[in-house]
């Protein structure tokens, strides 16, 4: 039997609207992987603790605030002192389109906003996880 | 002339209608049954001779609440009485609307909701609109401050000036107001855990400006509630929230006649997936929360209810919203009445503030937003909401742009001045279809808030997760039918367009944050530290004084602290410390 995979769906950050976080997380339930959600109000350090405690295969970063830059770059260099930057991180929420090459610059696999559907989603990160396999 | 016809005879009109009654039924046995039942099996011969089709199985209200007939007759209003359960505008039980005039006597001002930044980013845009006609203005605050967070929190990095103002001292506020004369305005924000700072805040900037504060005409959130079920900026367990925001009401009924103690919030919820009739119940539940927590410190509701207000989102089933508005005030009236044992028509008439619906807004073609909002401003005013806010095209994308803001603003003047909306009282009153559905979202209202009580009341729904369940339910549920096609959303699964609608949108300033914490940090190291030491232990003493259980109003030690130049962090940390912070229950 194939592993189940584990993805974090984590909310650093001061902000707490959480709808499109808890819709992603149905979302990939239905699809089949595991979801653990970190509830809102998450430091970096709690986001890439529980990262590693849960040992999750994706982790996936809700922002909506305006604050993805730093929030990001924060939890990629935690990543990296840690040696886990192997785990995909990818976020999801509001991003105008001008940041989105620079937070790939920054080590986020994949961006996506309100238009993105359950296919989109779930099929990135499928082929996310191939390509590492 | 209209004067020279007879008036039907009452025992004439009686039997009339009871004959047409009869017919009807006859008719719901024979074919009317027919007409009735309908589907995507049901075929029908137009007049010509084609045969068409329904497009679905079943008609269901935008929330999904309720099946929606082909037509409806006087048979689904046989129950419901012109008198006792419709009424007159301005009368028990207020279903046509709490002013007997309508809005003959209305005048919507231009309001914005504004803030970004540091003071004098802010500052800019305030005069801006203040030029462009505003004198209503609701601050918005940004995450750190809404939280009672510095600036220079570590917590706060990346997030200062981002959603709204940042305010740490008393400086900021009259800095970012500087150039707005604050007797002409009336100045709200959705300071909600924050409340008695936010009071102390404004208290300061009236001082300041050499107003007496009594004079101003402020209004406050006031509603923590909300951060619960929606924005997830909540600090202390629910029931402190609660004791701390009713401190907040007590002192402006006892202090502050203009004020507006409180305006509570069902638009999250809402907005977060709960229904229209879940809106209708749980407001409800919320707001006896709270006034009785006031009552409890001794504040008449006569004092107050009149100056509340029930938001409510407006969504996009033009009728079942406005079934929504009237179901809610009737229902509001019979409650209200019972609970609070009163006939006061001030405190049974309730208000409602109509926030339209941010959470149907789409990314995608963000100008079609406009002709969404337009009708969720044209069905709060057909159900008779008291006051209008419409976010801007761009919300489902940034803060909103002078334009976007003034086009939304706008939308409620146009469809009132120009386009006659409003002329007279409560126009789908007598409506088959509309008042069945008022009495049937009337009912299930009923129903949730009875759920809500049984389990302990609000502050037991929040502990249990019982409301973010049903919001994250009601929301998933939602998505689903539009991803499967179920729920039509023009431009995302229908009518989608390929290229990308290139719009301005607002850009914030990358040196904010910083500005700001160098400002903190000098407003720290230019003040009366021992008077702000001496302020901070009072805040303490009086939350230590409320955490043994014992009565103590938490405002006036606020009120020093901020004159004090004590900043937000330092003053909500003494209350962190003493009252600890709640961690919602994580429900998916």
């Amino acid at each position: 039997m194939p592993k189940t995979l584990r993805v974090l769906i984590g909310k650093p950050g001061l902000d707490g609207h959480e709808t499109g976080a808890k819709i992603v997380a149905r979302m990939l339930m239905d699809a089949g992987f595991e979801v653990i959600y970190t509830g809102p109000r998450q430091t970096p350090e709690m986001i890439v603790r529980s990262a590693l405690e849960e040992d999750v295969d994706v982790i996936g970063l809700s922002l909506l605030s305006g604050a993805h830059f730093n929030l990001c770059s924060r939890i990629l260099d935690l990543m990296r002192a840690k040696g886990v930057n192997d785990k995909p991180v990818i976020v999801g929420g509001i991003i105008p389109a001008d940041d989105i090459p620079k937070l790939q610059e920054l080590g986020v696999v994949a961006v996506f906003g309100p238009r993105s559907g359950s296919k989109e989603i779930v099929g990135t990160i499928n082929a996310i996880l191939e390509d590492m396999a | 002339m209209p004067g020279d016809r007879k008036e039907p005879k009452p025992a004439y009109k009686s039997e009339f209608l009871s004959a047409f009654h009869d017919e009807l039924k006859h008719m719901e046995k024979t074919t009317l049954k027919d007409r009735l039942s309908g589907g995507i099996n049901a075929q029908f011969k137009t007049y010509s001779g084609g045969e068409v089709k329904e497009t679905k199985q079943e008609f269901r209200t935008g929330s999904g609440d309720f099946a929606v007939k082909r037509f409806y007759t006087p048979l689904d209003t046989a129950d419901i009485d012109p008198i006792t359960d419709i009424g007159l505008p301005g009368q028990m039980p207020f279903t046509r609307g709490r002013d007997p005039l309508g809005f003959r006597a209305h005048e919507w001002p231009l309001s914005y909701y504004a803030g970004y930044g540091s003071g004098e980013s802010a500052s800019e845009r305030y005069k801006e609109l203040y030029a462009s006609g505003a004198r209503e203005l609701a601050l918005a605050l940004d995450l750190p401050t809404q939280i009672g967070l510095d600036s220079d929190a570590p917590m706060a990095a990346g997030e200062v000036g981002k959603v709204g103002l940042a305010l740490d001292t008393c400086d900021d506020l009259l800095r970012a107001l500087e150039t707005i004369p604050l007797a002409e305005m009336r100045l709200a924000t959705v300071g909600n855990c924050n409340s008695p700072w936010i009071l102390a805040m404004f208290h300061t900037l009236a001082e300041a400006n050499g107003h007496d504060p009594k004079d101003m005409r402020f209004q406050i959130q006031n509603d923590p509630i909300k951060e619960y079920t929606g924005r997830g900026t909540y600090i202390f367990p629910p029931s402190v929230a609660i004791d701390i925001s009713s401190d907040v009401t007590e002192f402006i009924c006892k202090n502050l006649p203009n004020w507006a103690p409180q305006y509570n919030c069902t638009t999250t919820m809402r907005w977060g997936g709960s229904s229209a009739s879940q809106e209708v119940g749980f407001g409800i539940a919320n707001l006896l929360c709270y006034i009785e927590a006031a009552q409890a410190k001794g504040v008449d509701p006569a004092d107050f209810v009149p100056r509340l207000h029930l938001h409510m989102s407006s969504d996009n089933d033009l009728f079942e919203e406005v079934a929504k508005f009237r179901a809610v005030r009737r229902l509001w009236a019979k409650i209200a009445g019972e609970r609070l044992k009163t006939d006061d028509p001030r405190i049974l008439a309730l208000r409602t503030t109509v926030y339209t619906a941010g959470d149907k807004l789409t990314a995608q073609e963000p100008l079609n937003n406009i002709t969404r909002t337009t009708m969720h401003v044209l069905a709060a005013l057909l159900g008779g909401a008291d006051n209008i806010v419409v976010p801007a095209y761009d919300e489902a994308l940034a803060l909103p742009t002078f334009e976007s803001a003034r086009v939304a603003t706008l939308i409620k003047n146009i469809l009132h001045d120009e386009c006659y909306v409003g002329q007279t009282a409560d126009p789908l009153g007598g409506s088959y279809f509309v008042e069945s559905l008022t009495t049937q979202i009337e009912d299930k209202a009923y129903d949730w808030y009875r759920q809500v009580e049984d389990m302990g009341g609000p502050v037991a729904a929040l502990e249990n997760g019982f409301y973010l369940k049903e919001m994250s339910d009601g929301m998933y549920r939602q998505f689903t039918e539009v991803e499967t096609g179920e729920r039509t959303v023009i431009g995302v699964n229908k009518h989608i367009r390929d290229t990308e609608t290139k719009i301005d949108i607002f850009k914030g300033d990358p040196e904010a944050e910083q500005r700001q914490i160098n400002r903190l940090k000098e407003a720290r190291a230019n003040r009366d530290q021992t008077r702000v030491t001496a302020a901070l232990a009072e805040v303490r003493r009086v939350a230590e004084v409320k955490k043994k259980g014992e009565r103590e109003n938490i405002v006036p030690s606020f009120l020093e602290a901020v004159r004090a130049r004590a900043t937000i962090g330092e003053i909500y940390d003494e209350l962190r410390d003493v009252f600890g912070v709640y961690h919602a229950p994580n429900v998916v």
